[in-house]
């Protein structure tokens, strides 16, 4: 016979998913791309991401310790911050201006307005949108993958002579706006083989679709993530690329490359995902990521960047609360009438 | 005219929480305890609590009425045993807190015997007409027995303006470790069938479907072959509905097997259906045919923290203490005892809230079953992962309704039609933050309701 019995609003059992394990399964999920940051960029990416996500954990902690809060880094939503920070950088990123970005990123993205879940932005795009303010120079040199001989004559659009760096295919890209020759991009510059491998220039952990389209799989299939915002980010982009592509395929690249470099695949699954920063409704969903996909390619076509991934979601994010708003849910039995 | 196919129906939303009903499915019914004192509420039903029509020291007689009704959404109350009425009081009751009772002492207290029921030769519902009927439940004091208790007389009355053309049988038994009304619809099948055949015949449905699980091939093999017996295969459809949880909630069952819609705020008679739970269509069969008050009940008793799980047929007014210790009394890890099922059922506190007309199951839950985080109440921010919002079966967004409750904020949630949740827990079993999403719900609901009485519009 027990001492006592309790009470409590039912339900009484419970399914067996924490904040925790869908944290968990971000980072597994991350595990591909991380793979293969590893082995194009080898030890200063790694260095890069360690550095990130520990300094992404000094500050939650810290944070709560001034706040007097309990402790919060249990729920590892703050390393996926750090990871996802990480694999936006590019490869050689400095360690102390990552550490900034982190401690920006984690601080002001998302303690200052009470931690997990009350967040407005997604706080590794705050993280970067900082350090793309501040480190303008730092934030654009490209390291070579390891995997390419450092030796062979670089490649780059401006012929500045530097064996170690790189322009990125979204750099070409936007020459070939200029120099209206874009088709020849995949032909001469970039196999799509190699995009999809991630032998390219690019972020930390942007570069190999297959990597993130693998991982991104797993989300799916372990239904961390709902399929609506990734499938709507990537239509999106593709239906503005193709636009813009059969408005001038001299100019613009074919839109599957768009597909390919930069964010887009990373952001798809990863970033525009991130459940606090996205809409509750499915319907919400599809027109948040129709939004970020469309003006992601939008800056990248006419924008003076050659990458707009991260300007996308921080718009988006904003709109959030204005979506919920529009896509209430409607009961099942229709409004009531009083 | 709708027919029906082997095909699973359902609705949109709903979880799949593990079943737990091999602890009780395959036992028979069997005897409860035998009580020596009875607490019998006056209120075991929505509506008016009935009046008591007995005094102090009054004799009794198996079946006696003790409680009679004046309004019109009521329901009388009868004494399962011969006894002395020791007192009439204040008692636990699961919902209301407090309530009138008659505390009943047995004379010779003894265990229930279990009913037989015969099927007349020949049965032909036409013979009673609808009045007859109707009178004969509401004498008999039944209710709905699925767990709302809304006066069966009520709800089986035919409607001139909006004909009651459809009746559901209620077998779904969705909610999970609950097998009484699988009992029933193994045991006392044509007892089922002959009060399915009164209640159409009392409120004039043409389409009259029973719904079984298809998690419970079993019963509806029974009973399919039980129509196919009486020849009633036509009139009477056995629905296999899809093995979902809340699948046997009204408004989901409507959806699942009419395939309509109950508009939100109302409820199914506006749309011409009647759902009746199979515990009620045994009761009512009992109740014309045999003349028989609602005095006992099959409550299933189950749960990791009992010691002998089973179905056992109850008087109604055993303490749940009685029927614990019939049951072999509690483990040592047993940490809730709840009254309903694990989804919807109410934790109580006082041992001695009697078993009411409602009650089919008595759940004693370990803390393993609980699960730790559930049991402690360690609630994480919400992530907004729009989790509850899929699994609302009324297409809700609890997380918003919850978050406006805590926050005092009645009009923000009734702008997400808080009063439209069925209360189902599907949100609060599916959030990975662990919130209270349902128990913020119904406060909110309760808060807004004394918000309206204090200033009548």
């Amino acid at each position: 016979m027990p001492q006592e019995i309790n009470v409590s609003f039912a339900p009484h059992i419970r399914q067996s998913l924490s904040t925790r394990r869908i944290m968990l399964d971000v980072l597994i999920g991350l595990m591909p791309a991380v793979i293969a940051a590893g082995f194009y960029f080898r030890g200063p990416g790694l260095a890069l991401l360690a550095v990130c996500v520990v300094w992404c954990l000094a500050t939650e902690w810290l944070c709560n310790l001034i706040r007097k809060r309990p402790n919060s880094l249990g729920d590892l939503s703050v390393v996926v911050t750090g990871v996802i920070l990480a694999m936006s950088l590019p490869p050689a990123f400095p360690l102390w201006a990552g550490a900034v970005g982190a401690v920006f990123a984690v601080g002001i993205g998302k303690m200052v307005f009470g931690g997990l879940g009350a967040n407005i932005f997604n706080p590794a795009m705050v993280g970067r949108a900082f350090l793309t303010a501040s480190f303008g120079i730092l934030m654009t040199t490209w390291t070579v993958p390891a995997t390419i001989d450092a030796n062979l004559p670089q490649v780059g659009p401006d012929n500045l002579v530097d064996a170690r760096t790189q322009a990125t295919p979204l750099a070409w890209s936007k020459v070939a706006i200029k120099d209206e020759n874009g088709a020849s991009i995949y032909n001469e510059r970039l196999p799509l083989w190699k995009s999809l491998l991630g032998e390219e220039a690019g972020s930390l952990g942007e570069t190999s679709a297959i990597a993130l389209l693998l991982g991104g799989l797993y989300l799916i299939v372990r239904k961390t993530i709902g399929i609506h915002i990734p499938l709507a980010v990537l239509i999106s982009a593709f239906v503005t690329a193709g636009i813009a592509y059969l408005a001038n395929s001299d100019a613009y690249v074919q839109p599957f490359y768009h597909l390919t470099s930069g964010a887009l695949l990373l952001g798809a699954f990863f970033i525009a995902t991130d459940p606090v920063t996205a809409p509750l409704t499915v319907r919400g969903q599809w027109i948040f990521g129709a939004i970020i996909g469309g003006f992601t390619v939008f800056v990248r076509i006419v924008g003076e960047y050659p990458e707009g991934f991260m300007y996308a979601v921080l718009l988006a994010n904003s709109l959030r609360p204005l979506i919920d708003r529009l896509f209430r849910p409607v009961p099942v039995g229709g409004r009531p009438n009083a | 005219m709708t027919t029906a196919t082997q095909d699973s129906r359902s609705f949109a939303g709903g979880v799949h929480p593990p079943e737990g009903k091999h602890l009780t499915e395959d036992r028979a019914i069997e005897p409860g305890p035998a009580a020596k004192e009875l607490a019998i509420l006056l209120s075991q039903h929505i509506g008016a609590p009935a009046q008591a029509a007995v005094k102090k020291g009054d004799a009794l007689t198996a079946g006696q009425r003790i409680g009679e009704c004046k309004a019109f959404v009521c329901a009388p109350v009868h004494t399962p045993v011969a006894g002395k009425v020791k007192d009439i009081t204040l008692l636990p009751h699961v919902v209301l807190g407090r309530t009138l009772g008659v505390v009943v002492e047995a004379d010779s207290p003894a265990q229930p015997v279990l009913p037989s029921f015969q099927r007349p030769q020949g049965f032909d519902p036409n013979a009673y007409t609808s009045e007859q009927i109707c009178n004969a439940v509401r004498e008999a004091g039944i209710v709905g027995m699925g767990g709302a208790g809304f006066p069966t007389s009520v709800k089986i009355q035919p409607d001139a303006k909006v004909p009651k053309d459809t009746l559901i049988i209620n077998g779904c038994e969705c909610e999970p470790y609950i097998t009484c009304d699988y009992r029933v619809l193994m045991e006392w099948t044509e007892q089922v069938v002959t009060g399915v055949q009164l209640v159409a015949r009392a409120c004039g449905a043409k389409d009259v479907y029973i719904a079984i699980e298809d998690n419970k091939p079993k019963a509806i093999e029974r009973m399919n072959a039980s129509l196919q017996k009486l020849g009633l295969a036509s009139a009477i459809r056995v629905a296999p509905v899809k093995t979902k949880y809340p699948q046997g909630g009204e408004r989901q069952l409507i959806r699942a097997v009419a395939k309509k819609v109950v508009p939100t705020g109302g409820i199914p008679p506006m749309i011409g259906v009647v759902v009746s739970n199979v515990a009620t269509a045994a009761a009512i069969a009992d109740a014309v045919v045999c003349n028989r008050p609602l005095t006992h009940r099959v409550v299933t008793v189950t749960g990791k923290g009992i010691a002998k799980p089973g179905n056992y047929y109850v008087q109604l007014g055993t303490t749940v203490q009685t029927l614990i210790d019939h049951c072999g009394g509690m483990t040592d890890d047993a940490v809730k005892v709840v009254l309903g099922g694990p989804m919807m059922g109410i934790a109580i506190a006082d041992l001695s809230t009697p078993i009411t007309k409602t009650g089919g199951a008595l759940m004693v839950l370990t803390k393993q079953q609980i699960g730790k985080d559930r049991f402690e109440l360690r609630q994480t921010p919400c992530i907004r992962c729009g989790r509850c919002i899929a699994a609302c079966p009324e297409n809700l967004c609890p997380t918003k309704i919850a978050h406006a409750v805590k926050n005092n904020m009645l009009d923000l949630a009734q702008s997400y039609y808080m009063t439209a949740c069925i209360e189902c827990g599907c949100c609060s079993y599916v959030c990975p933050a662990n919130i209270d999403l349902t128990g913020y719900i119904k406060t909110g609901k309760i808060l807004l309701a004394r918000q309206k009485k204090k200033m009548p519009s």
